[in-house]
């Protein structure tokens, strides 16, 4: 019975230590290794479409990118992932995700910008049925 | 008087230019160029991305894209190591990143062509040529035209130094 109490703990345990901590991302700003894309790139601090980003600089170019609105709740994570590298058969496996809820997710191409300047495709995964509309404008 | 077709799309840019001036806060007359783009980023661009100006006219690169940041760089060897594609006489320039509703303005006094380019949306083709005075203009540097070191999307991308004279302005369909 004791082992069996033991084992069941130990999966609870590790299951929480995959899942991470999504209470420390819920809410602007997260905790690092996260920065504000806006404090280390030249671009606005609110990206219609995407929101207020986060990201770890040691993801690039790929992310995850949190994507925060304007009341700093977490509303989309995203991924950047360059076409040419795509093709060249460069893949993008095992990448963290913000929340585990997600409710849609739009793919789209992107021609660049500071900090992911080659021809790029956005894959944004929402987090709640309201996300986009908050995340717009 | 009889006019070489040459001389006559020449006077018809200048004066296009002429009616289509605004005027800055100064009182100088400008020319605006809009760097836009669309809401996802899909396409970037300016708008005119090809004009004749006369030698020492203003213009005004306004960014009015909200999702982006642009610059406005000349290709020279003196920013990023980039092969000439603006009159040898002439100063180089670059504006800096731009973030939606910044503004950088320039004036150009050498007459010739003057290429230049965003520097994070080069890839996707965001350039612009300039024509300033005329080709009969004392020292007329077009150059550029022949200055080449660019990607065959991009190279393809600029209007012809003679469709600019003769519009006076090439404006970029507005995209969605």
């Amino acid at each position: 019975m004791f082992k069996a109490i033991s084992f069941a703990a130990c999966l609870l345990a590790t299951s929480v230590a995959f899942a991470h901590d999504e209470s420390k991302l819920e809410q602007m700003p997260p905790e690092g290794p996260y920065v504000q894309v806006s404090d280390v790139l030249p671009l606005p601090a609110f990206l219609p479409g995407l929101g207020t980003l986060f990201v770890n600089p040691d993801t690039l170019p790929a992310g995850p990118f949190l994507g925060y609105d304007h009341d700093g709740k977490l509303s989309a994570t995203i991924y950047m992932t360059p076409l040419e590298e795509l093709k060249n058969g460069v893949t993008y496996d095992d990448l963290g995700v913000g929340l585990h809820k997600v409710t849609s997710v739009d793919v789209y191409y992107n021609a660049g910008h500071p900090g992911v300047d080659k021809p790029h495709a956005h894959i944004v995964l929402y987090h709640d049925a309201g996300a986009e509309e908050r995340l717009a404008k | 008087m009889i006019m070489t077709r040459r001389e006559l799309l020449i006077a018809a840019g200048g004066a296009l230019l002429a009616v289509n001036m605004p005027v800055l806060a100064s009182g100088q007359p400008h020319v605006l160029i809009e760097m836009q783009g669309t809401a996802r980023g899909e396409r970037v661009w300016f708008d005119p991305f090809g004009v004749a100006v006369k030698p020492g006219t203003t213009l005004k690169f306004l960014n009015r894209d909200s999702g982006n940041s642009h610059t406005v760089t000349a290709y020279h060897p003196a920013l990023f190591e980039r092969a000439r594609r603006i009159p040898k006489e002439a100063e180089p320039f670059n504006s800096g990143y731009l973030l939606p509703d910044d503004s950088f303005e320039l004036t150009l006094t050498i007459p010739g062509v003057y290429d230049y380019y965003c520097l994070p949306h080069e890839r996707a083709a965001m350039v612009g040529r300039i024509v300033v005075g005329k080709p009969s203009d004392k020292g007329w540097d077009d150059s550029a035209i022949k200055a080449g070191n660019v990607e065959d999307n991009v190279e393809a991308a600029f209007p012809s130094v003679k469709d600019i004279l003769t519009s006076g302005k090439i404006r970029t369909p507005r995209l969605t």
